[in-house]
């Protein structure tokens, strides 16, 4: 099929290149803007010393003893750090992506601010100025594939300005945004998330995607441990797709059979876990154990959510149901209200759609052709039946914000621990803005031609115009920024809805800490060590500027210092206006009247 | 992996629709149209309305004109008072910043925005109200309560004790900068700032101890019309760790007048006591605190006597 020059794969891979293009022309245009939080200095960290392990291996192999980097002793010199907390894709990818693209300054005065011995300098492709860039390159390419699959999985469903429009909603969520950026696992995760689901739904009818799924699957689950709870959204769908078989409408009762994609998942999945982590490899049942009971049983950090600092399980029955209601209220209150609206008229489209009937007009068939459907296959379990869209999406969607939303789970991530619900419900939007379109155009029925071609994209652009806005305004305190709901910057406050978390937002005012006269005796509160050695690294901080330590005894050993206003550090301001002598800040961070960062100096005596 | 081609996108030909559900359609892609150009108006608005630097030097430069000792400057929303604090901090010293409450403050300065307005200027008559900018100055005036006696002014002079059953009373003495009790190093009364409900406060931290009461003896108390408690856990970790609910009775002249429970959710808890009964008599208050589960409760208290 062809219209003008263009056929509409082409177009679409066209289409596709050019929303990843743009989404790391984006994202790189503003992440220099962005501080290093407490777990990202500590990737930066580990992906460096990772990287320290495939510079060994290669002097080993050199050497003629390459076993030595896969002795006890050589794999956990390198992989031990960062774990068990965290699995290594991400991290391996940062530090090769540093290691290749850095412009080497490693001899100079920062060389021994790095983790692993500077052997010389380093012959690179000197793409990024700033280190920080290079580790963080490969999250950005992330969030490009992400916007690029969300286009291709809406383009299954609707006209490609709709997807489009989808695509670009995925990206622009000032918190999604945030994490954008940054050299994390909480957007290459939603990759991954949306990834696997979009393997899982193109397995429905395609045994080489059933095979494909697990080893995605595989690469998610060395992402992040989101990765666990996939396939159990997943199963919700396959059974309510195959409710027929269970309900015995098909013909007769039966169990559904087991799927070649969970198979895959179940086999292949943990191998490929398996292999892409090395520190598992020397114990791999004990360590894994190690790792799981690491995140089952993790601590619940504080986290301000409606005027409450939470950082327990909740047992009080009267505030149980307060506690569960956050990820919905906090994905009420961040995303784009534009946004949320479209993605309310699609599941609208999705819960009136009949079984059977495609979507909308440009949609693939939901019923296959032909007079004698085909036989179940557990190769194509979606191929004699409807797949169900609107559940998929409604647990791909619903799926991370129930689990976020049970009183035992921790919250201190925010959005971030439910963010693989994001792209799903910009899939959501792009089919609502899509049927909306045909509305209006049905609606206008003496639009002339021209004017007629115009008006999808037109319509698209002005959905995703204030979503656009918004995260542009958000950056760089994404974190702190709430919607039109609640009122913005200053509205999130005043709903006591939390500011920021683990020191991003001290960037700013580096500056103004190289000018003070007292910097050795610096306090940084919530700014991790690691962060602090990356910013001098980059000459971003001087290297003469010091670090009390942690703590307020820091406080005590500190002339001038800094709070990150968050609901629990309120007795370190306390501690402040002991040590200090005075309440009277020298400088207070803000974003639109909404103090982030405060600034004391020791009152001279 | 390669794909079939998906079907072309052409321009959405006109959808035949029922005319209601025509309508419904239209309605709804004109409210989120609609929709659309007030969120993107506001997101570009919104950062010019926010105060300015310049907003907050005029306020305080009007506060500082008529600023009398005494008076209470407060920022409202109270997320603004680190704000309030850069440009007016000096005149909002420790003591007054992590105050007991109001209540003794006869002219309350509010610096308002957005329309909010803070507990502490809820009583009383404005006297001022000025626009500086995105700020709305007011004076609130009213008649301050009269503190005749203020235990942590005064703590030095308390008496503190444990009581365990089946012994002797210990007493605790003065050491250093606390009154430090024998035996069990975090048994002691200490003035100090301490962190309740996330708010910093001055309190006196005096940790229950395991089948046992502690007892802070203050003599000689000039009593008004009611005696203000308040009562607390700090800080933030402790209330973490802990779940065990503290107990402290107050006992005027030897009577039992309260009775004060503190768990980790009730927070700075005032306790009003008529003392109307016994006004202008001087007299011993006691606090007697316990807790069935003492461990990691750093309980706090502070008292004014008022007129």
């Amino acid at each position: 099929m062809r219209r003008g020059p263009l056929t509409t794969l082409a177009r679409d891979r066209l289409v596709m290149g050019v929303l990843a293009l743009a989404t790391v022309t984006w994202l790189l245009a503003v992440e220099g803007g962005q501080g290093f939080g407490r777990d990202e200095g500590q990737y930066f960290r580990a992906g460096e010393r990772y990287w320290g392990w495939f510079e060994e291996l290669a002097h080993n192999i050199a050497a003629g003893r390459p076993g030595q980097s896969f002795t006890p002793a050589g794999l956990d010199r390198y992989w031990s750090d960062n774990a068990p907390d965290h699995p290594v894709v991400a991290k391996v990818l940062y530090g090769l992506s540093w290691r290749a693209f850095h412009r080497c300054t490693c001899t100079g005065p920062a060389r021994f601010l790095h983790p692993i011995p500077v052997r010389g300098r380093h012959i690179t492709l000197p793409l990024f100025k700033r280190d920080s860039t290079a580790f963080r390159f490969p999250a950005i390419l992330f969030a490009a594939l992400l916007v690029s699959l969300v286009y291709r999985f809406c383009r299954r469903f609707v006209a490609w300005p709709a997807a489009a429009a989808g695509a670009a909603l995925a990206l622009a969520q000032p918190h999604y945004f945030f994490h954008a950026q940054i050299a994390c696992f909480d957007a290459p995760i939603a990759t991954m998330a949306f990834a696997v689901g979009y393997a899982y739904w193109k397995s429905l009818r395609s045994p080489r995607w059933g095979v494909l799924s697990g080893v995605v699957f595989g690469i998610a689950l060395g992402t992040k441990h989101n990765a666990w709870l996939m396939p159990i959204f997943l199963l919700g769908h396959y059974l309510w797709m195959r409710r027929g078989d269970v309900l015995g409408t098909n013909g007769r009762r039966r169990v559904p059979r087991l799927p070649l994609a969970f198979a895959s998942m179940v086999v292949i999945g943990p191998l490929v876990f398996f292999l892409l982590w090395p520190w598992l490899w020397q114990a791999p049942i004990l360590r894994a154990k190690t790792y799981v009971n690491r995140h089952l049983q993790h601590e619940h950090y504080n986290f301000e959510y409606l005027g409450r600092n939470w950082n327990a399980p909740v047992t009080d029955s009267r505030l149980k149901p307060l506690r569960m209601t956050a990820p919905f209220v906090e994905t009420l209150f961040t995303v784009p209200v534009t946004t949320l609206a479209l993605a309310l008229v699609g599941g609208v489209v999705l819960a009136r759609r009949r079984r059977g009937e495609p979507v909308g007009p440009e949609a693939e068939p939901e019923v296959p052709a032909g007079a004698q459907p085909p036989r179940p296959d557990w190769r194509r379990p979606g191929a004699d039946v409807d797949r169900a869209p609107g559940a998929f999406l409604a647990v791909q969607i619903f799926g991370p914000l129930c689990v976020i939303a049970m009183p035992a789970t921790p919250i201190f991530g925010g959005v971030k621990h439910f963010m693989p619900a994001m792209p799903y419900i910009a899939v959501a939007a792009a089919l609502g803005l899509d049927r909306l379109m045909r509305v209006v155009r049905a609606g206008l029925p003496a639009l002339r031609e021209r004017a007629a071609r115009a008006l999808p994209v037109a319509l698209a652009t002005l959905a995703c115009l204030p979503s656009v806005v918004e995260t542009r305004r958000s950056h760089p305190d994404g974190l702190s920024h709430y919607n039109l709901l609640a009122g913005g910057f200053a509205g999130g406050a005043s709903l006591g809805m939390n500011r920021q978390f683990w020191g991003y937002s001290v960037l700013p005012m580096l500056p103004w800490v190289n000018q003070q006269p007292d910097k050795r005796a610096m306090y940084w509160h919530d700014v991790i060590s690691d962060a602090l050695f990356m910013y001098k690294r980059e000459g971003r901080l001087g290297m003469d500027v010091g670090d009390t330590g942690y703590g307020p005894p820091a406080i005590g050993r500190s002339s001038v210092g800094i709070l990150f206003y968050e609901k629990h550090w309120a007795s370190y301001e306390g501690t402040f206006w002991d040590e200090y002598g005075t309440t009277r800040p020298v400088l207070v961070r803000e974003r639109e009247g909404v103090p982030l960062i405060t600034a004391y100096q020791r009152a001279k005596p | 992996v390669n794909e079939p081609e998906l079907p072309e996108a052409t321009a959405p030909a006109p959808a035949p629709a029922a005319p209601p559900a025509a309508r419904i359609g239209l309605a709804v892609a004109a409210a989120i149209g609609v929709l659309a150009i007030v969120e993107t108006t506001a997101a570009l608005v919104a950062p010019s309305r926010a105060p300015k630097d310049a907003d907050w030097e005029a306020a305080a430069r009007e506060i500082r004109a008529a600023f009398a000792p005494g008076d209470l400057i407060v920022a409202a929303p109270a997320w603004a008072d680190p704000i309030m604090r850069l440009h007016l901090g000096d005149l909002v010293p420790l003591l007054v910043a992590a105050r007991l409450d109001d209540a003794r403050f006869g002219r309350v300065w509010e610096i308002g925005q957005r329309g909010a307005h803070a507990p502490e200027a809820a009583r009383g008559t404005v006297a001022l109200e000025k626009r500086f900018g995105a700020l709305t100055l007011r004076r609130v005036e009213r008649p301050p309560a009269i503190v005749l006696y203020d235990f942590l002014e005064r703590w030095t002079e308390a008496r503190v004790s444990r009581r365990s059953l089946g012994r002797p009373d210990v007493v605790c003495p003065w050491s250093g900068d606390r009154f430090q009790c024998p035996d069990v190093s975090f048994n002691f009364v200490h003035l100090q700032t301490v962190e309740v409900d996330t708010t910093v406060r001055r309190a006196l931290l005096a940790q229950p101890v395991a089948s046992s009461v502690v007892v802070i003896d203050y003599p000689a108390v000039p009593l008004g019309r009611e005696l203000v408690v308040a009562t607390g856990l700090h800080d933030v970790w402790q209330r973490k760790a802990g779940h065990g609910v503290v107990d402290m009775r107050v006992a005027i002249a030897d009577a039992y007048a309260s009775a004060i429970e503190a768990t980790n959710d009730t927070g700075w808890q005032l306790t009003h006591i008529d003392t109307s009964a016994s006004a202008g008599r001087v007299v011993d208050v006691r606090f007697e605190i316990t807790s069935p589960e003492p461990f990691q409760r750093h309980f706090v208290l502070a008292a004014e006597a008022r007129r």
